[in-house]
């Protein structure tokens, strides 16, 4: 028996103001469960980046709700939420967003600094060994590669052992051969942790990789289907 | 060549396109030079305006071509025939007595001025009442004189026009009050009120005895095709060798204002110039973040083929434009501030009402300006000219900074060496001029190791247990911390504000503090050797706990040192004073109480030989003179030479009785003279004071009677004046350093609103982030804080101790202020700025990249 752990009712949204607002989700319902892989598909600009801020508790819905394990995100409070989030919820970004004058390590250890972890160091490190970048923890940002940041971002992503990976087209700023290894990390670790992993991509092979694809339109569900099992053993 | 000038053409094009995108995150900049240049060209602009005026004004001032001062004498036949025979010679005879009411129920010090019917001859003299001043001296029928008081003098004693005073003997009826008196300031500081009388109301009174410290002035307007000033000064010189008179021509009516005033400016634009260099740090730390904004820009040009020194150009123009623009603002303000300050200053100043523009002090105000922009700006653009094509290809991230290239090192090295010529070569007193400069270097270099290792104790720190500590810990010394540039744009101005609070402190203390503990009550002048008994009679009766103190008080000028003309040699400004006009001077058989010998012996009390002297060693030392060295002085019109026998430790701030120098008694023996006089009591009371002075002054009314205290309230008064002027200047240094603390914050802000979303992210809550951001400001307001103490200690404690030769002490009070100063700037100043970060919406940050 498989439980709900992302649960969306008539969630609504609209951004920006006046002439510039647009009605960017519309009275979505979505329930995801516990260990899935969702790959969200959909045209630009049909608001798959602002469902994810909203899974995240990035983004407040203007109507609705929004449940994650059981706790209602869209009735907490900013600070909250941002706790919430540091323990359950794990964003991987489409450009890698680390911190600049920190080094490999500290990216990854922050978030278990800041969840007060012991040993957060130990665990950061042993993350960025299992992404591949033993060599690379005393690096900055801007002395590793695209694909090596990716595999940085993961990594802290990765460190708090969230329930939830949420991720936004993490192979978009990068080649084919490197955004295949980065969703091969991904789904790899997604397997072996049982997490929940969220992920928009307009590669649809990579979608295809998902044991369930979510088609959105001009933020409405305009299609939501799951692979055969032995479909997804294929691709794994 | 033409390739060269074209291309400098292009970059010039391309800086002012550039620059159409706004002066944003230039404002600090711009607002840093402009403060900077605008305090140094005010005040030197209100300096000149004064010795201008002074120098221009000097007939006013000195209400004559030449002025000789006769110190307790009068000019003999022979000297008054030379004078008289280089025109018209008005003459005027200053002393220091008490006026007092005809009851004797109250008593006042004044100035007393006695004049004949010529005074003044250049200038007028007014009355607030109208009329000429002669004809309001005249005698009345009543046997009374008719004199001019300053208003003050009226207020003290409670009189109004027409009433009685009596001055020594004589019966005055006050006629009018002084509204201006041309040559006030060329007379010397003034301690009392001043009293004009005629010098037949001055002979009438009796203050006039053998050695009553009395100023006979002859002030001599010249005949037309006279000699210029200088030569009648040597002639006169030359005729009257030993006449001991101070001679003071027109074109230097007032030297020692002019002096001080140059001082003082001087020191107020060191204090001006720490501002510019305070804003220096701004100016740097503006070059820096606006070049790195360009990096994409730098790197576009360089693939678009654009050479580096073309590159390098575009942004040297953009930012002297930039500072142009800042230096006309500061030079706009400078020119005005003499007209501004003008009607604040005329009370007390001699300085000029009608506008007028200073070009050398704006000059010299552009130059600081321009120096200081280029010292600080040319290493961040030399790190600018090092940022590679590629720069397009990574995204923009930390970078180790390498030192640039030999030129921009050698570029900044002979700005710096130039500012310094400057500073050294236009300064009053070049010494003191290198000592700041040295302690502005030291300051830096002191900062950057109080920013290493307050970054390295951060490194090094254990784990701690909060996350916002750990946080802030990392924020201290990741690579692009705030640390070196908060520390180093907050550090000076409170190193700077710590420096002179001290030492106006200090200054304070030690005259209403510290003070009168010691120092005697009163000072007594003019006691003749008659009235000595009776006076101590009078006296202890008042004050049996006092203790009376009497010593022989003579006046004598310094001549030669060792058979050398004093007015040749070239003197130190420490030991300038000593040689200026007349000291007093005294003779003992023993040593004072209060002296310590420190060289040589004391001689025997009934010593016979050649006449001896001892000199106190400090101004001594600063003389250079040493044991067995002679000392020629003219006292009462006759050349004496002693031999220095011993130096003395004197304790001028206890204020009790001291002189330069003390002779032995057969030096003088015979002469006529008056004693001098202290009471010492600590336990009288102000009525008790009030009742010796009354009963001193109606007993003796030509015994002069200080009272302490109230000479202390004028000389604190004019120091609160100084010090309202320093505090003024510090406050501009202070204002750049929050400029240019909010600019480095600010330019720090923008890399932390995506740190903090980021973080935001990953789980921090907004507390937790306000907690990390206060904590990391706290810590490098607190490492500025210990080094601003530090440093602002050790400068005042060498201004104060050294300089002022005062007892220097740390006030407390000043600690507590300076840490809580240097805590709410950086921690509200950063937080006021990070407060926006944290209302940030996450989205749009995340959406951005
Ligand atoms: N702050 C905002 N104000 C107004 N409109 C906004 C704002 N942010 C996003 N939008 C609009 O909302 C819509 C959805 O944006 P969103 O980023 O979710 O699209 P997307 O599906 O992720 O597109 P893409 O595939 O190009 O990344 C877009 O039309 C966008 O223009
Ligand atoms: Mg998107």
């Amino acid at each position: 028996m498989t439980k709900t752990i992302i649960e969306l009712k008539k969630a609504d949204l609209t951004l920006g103001r006046d002439a510039a607002s647009v009605h960017v989700l519309k009275s979505m319902d979505l329930s995801i469960d516990e260990g899935e892989a969702v790959g969200i598909v959909g045209p630009s600009g049909s608001g798959k980046s602002t469902l994810l801020m909203v899974l995240a508790g990035l983004e407040r819905l203007d109507r609705g709700e929004i449940h994650i394990r059981n706790t209602p995100l869209h009735r907490l409070g900013e600070d909250a939420l941002a706790d919430f989030r540091g323990r359950n919820i794990g964003i991987v970004f489409q450009s890698f967003h680390l911190i600049a004058n920190m080094t490999a390590l500290e990216n990854v250890a922050v978030p278990l600094e800041l969840a007060n972890v012991r040993n957060p160091f130990d665990i950061a490190r042993r993350e960025l060994q299992s992404v591949g970048l033993g060599e690379r923890l005393s690096h900055y940002p801007g002395q590793l590669s695209g694909g090596e940041q990716q595999r940085v971002a993961i990594a802290r992503a990765l460190a708090p052992s969230p329930a939830v990976l949420i991720a936004d087209e993490p192979t978009g700023n990068l080649d084919t051969e490197t955004g295949r290894q980065i969703a091969d990390l991904l789904f790899s670790k997604q397997q072996e942790r049982g997490m929940t992993l969220v992920l928009v991509t307009h590669d649809i092979s990579l979608a295809a990789r998902c044991s369930r694809q979510i088609r959105v339109r001009s933020g409405e569900i305009a299609g939501d289907s799951r692979n055969q099992p032995a479909e997804q053993a294929a691709f794994a | 060549m033409t390739s060269l000038r074209s291309r400098l053409c292009l970059a010039f094009r391309l800086a002012l396109r550039e620059l159409r995108g706004g002066l944003s995150g230039f404002y600090i900049f711009l607002a840093c030079i402009a403060l900077g240049t605008a305090a140094i060209a005010a005040v030197n602009s209100v300096s000149r305006s004064i010795t201008d005026s002074i120098a221009s004004e000097g007939r006013t001032l000195l209400a004559a071509d030449v002025r000789f001062e006769l110190n307790n004498r009068e000019a003999t036949p022979q000297e008054l025939a030379y004078v008289q025979s280089l025109g018209d010679v008005a003459i005027s005879t200053g002393l220091r007595s008490m006026a007092r009411l005809p009851g004797g129920a109250d008593q006042g010090l004044v100035e007393v001025k006695a004049v004949d019917d010529i005074y003044p001859l250049y200038g007028t003299f007014e009355t607030n009442e109208g009329g000429a001043l002669w004809p309001l001296l005249a005698r009345h029928e009543d046997g009374r004189y008719g004199a001019v008081a300053a208003p003050l003098l009226l207020d003290r004693l409670g009189l109004k026009v027409g009433d009685e005073v009596l001055l020594g003997n004589a019966r005055l009826a006050i006629a009018a009050t002084v509204k201006s008196e041309p040559d006030a300031i060329s007379e010397g500081f003034g301690f009392a009120p001043r009293l004009i009388v005629s010098r037949e109301a001055l002979t009438a009174s009796g203050l006039m005895q053998t050695g009553s410290l009395v100023e006979h002035v002859y002030k001599v307007r010249l005949k037309a095709g006279s000699p210029p000033a200088a030569g009648i000064q040597q002639d006169a010189a030359q005729k009257f060798p030993d006449a001991g008179w101070s001679i003071r021509a027109s074109d230097r009516a007032a030297p020692a204002l002019s002096d001080n005033v140059t001082r003082f400016s001087q020191f107020l634009t060191l204090v001006g110039l720490t501002a510019l260099i305070v804003g220096g740090v701004g100016v740097a730390n503006a070059v820096r973040a606006f070049l790195d904004s360009k990096r994409t820009t730098i790197a576009t040009f360089k693939c678009l083929g654009a050479p580096a020194f073309v590159v390098v150009a575009i942004y040297l123009f953009q930012i002297l434009l930039i500072a142009l623009a800042g230096i006309g603002i500061g030079l706009v303000v400078g020119a005005l501030a003499p007209m501004a300050v003008a009607p604040f200053l005329a009370g007390f100043l001699p300085i000029s009402a009608a506008p007028a523009i200073y070009p050398g002090p704006l000059a010299l105000a552009a130059l600081f300006g321009l120096l200081t922009t280029l010292a600080f700006a040319i290493l961040p653009l030399g790190h600018a000219r090092e940022v590679p094509a590629t720069a397009l290809f990574r995204e923009q991230g930390f970078e180790p900074t390498r030192l640039p290239s030999w030129p921009y090192l050698l570029a900044t090295g002979i700005i710096l060496a130039a500012l310094a010529a400057l500073v050294i070569l236009t300064a009053f007193d070049r010494f003191v001029a290198a000592v700041f400069l040295a302690a502005v270097a030291f300051g830096f270099v002191l900062l950057r190791l109080v920013a290493v290792l307050v970054a390295a104790i951060a490194r090094r720190s254990p784990r701690v247990n909060s996350p916002a500590l750990r946080l802030a810990i990392g924020n201290i010394h990741r690579p692009g911390a705030l640390t070196s540039s908060v520390v180093l744009s907050l550090g000076l101005g409170l190193a700077l504000l710590v420096t002179l609070t001290l030492i106006d402190g200090n200054l304070r203390r030690e005259l209403t503090g510290n003070l009168p503990e010691r120092a005697p009550n009163f000072f007594f002048v003019d006691i003749q050797g008659s009235e000595v008994e009776g006076f101590r009679r009078i006296v202890s009766q008042q004050a049996p706990e006092g203790k009376i103190t009497e010593v022989p008080m003579l006046r004598g000028r310094i001549l030669a040192f060792n058979g050398q003309d004093v007015t040749k040699m070239d003197v130190p400004p420490n030991g300038r004073w000593v040689l200026r006009g007349d000291r007093g001077i005294t003779y003992s058989e023993a040593l004072p109480e209060n002296a310590k010998l420190t060289a040589g012996e004391w001689w025997a009390p009934d010593y016979d030989g050649e006449p001896l002297v001892s000199f106190s060693a400090e101004e001594a030392g600063e003389l250079g003179l040493k044991i067995g060295d002679t000392v020629t002085v003219n006292v009462l019109g006759r050349s004496l030479t002693a031999r220095i026998a011993n130096l003395r430790q004197v304790e001028w701030e206890s204020l009790s009785i001291n002189f330069v120098m003390v002779f032995s008694p057969n030096t003088f023996k015979g002469a006529p003279h008056a004693w001098l006089a202290t009471l010492t009591d600590a336990t009288a009371t102000p009525a008790q004071e009030a009742a010796i002075l009354k009963a001193v002054t109606n007993a003796y009314p030509t015994i002069t009677s200080v009272r302490v205290k109230d000479a202390l309230e004028i000389v604190d008064k004019l120091v609160g004046q100084l010090a309202t002027a320093i505090r003024a200047a510090a406050a501009v240094a202070l204002v750049a350093s929050v400029l240019v603390l909010a600019g480095a914050l600010a330019a720090g802000n923008r890399a932390r609103t995506h740190d903090a979303v980021i973080l935001k992210t990953l789980g921090a809550t907004r507390a937790m982030l306000i907690r990390a951001f206060s904590y990391e400001y706290m810590i490098l307001g607190l490492a500025t804080a210990v080094f601003a103490l530090f440093a602002g200690g050790v400068s005042a404690w060498y201004v104060v101790s050294r300089i002022m030769k005062l007892p220097s002490v740390f006030l407390a009070d000043v600690a507590v202020t300076t840490l809580v100063i240097a805590l709410v700037m950086t921690v509200g100043i950063g937080l006021a700025g990070t407060w926006r970060v944290l209302g940030q919406k996450a989205a749009p940050v995340l959406r951005e990249l």
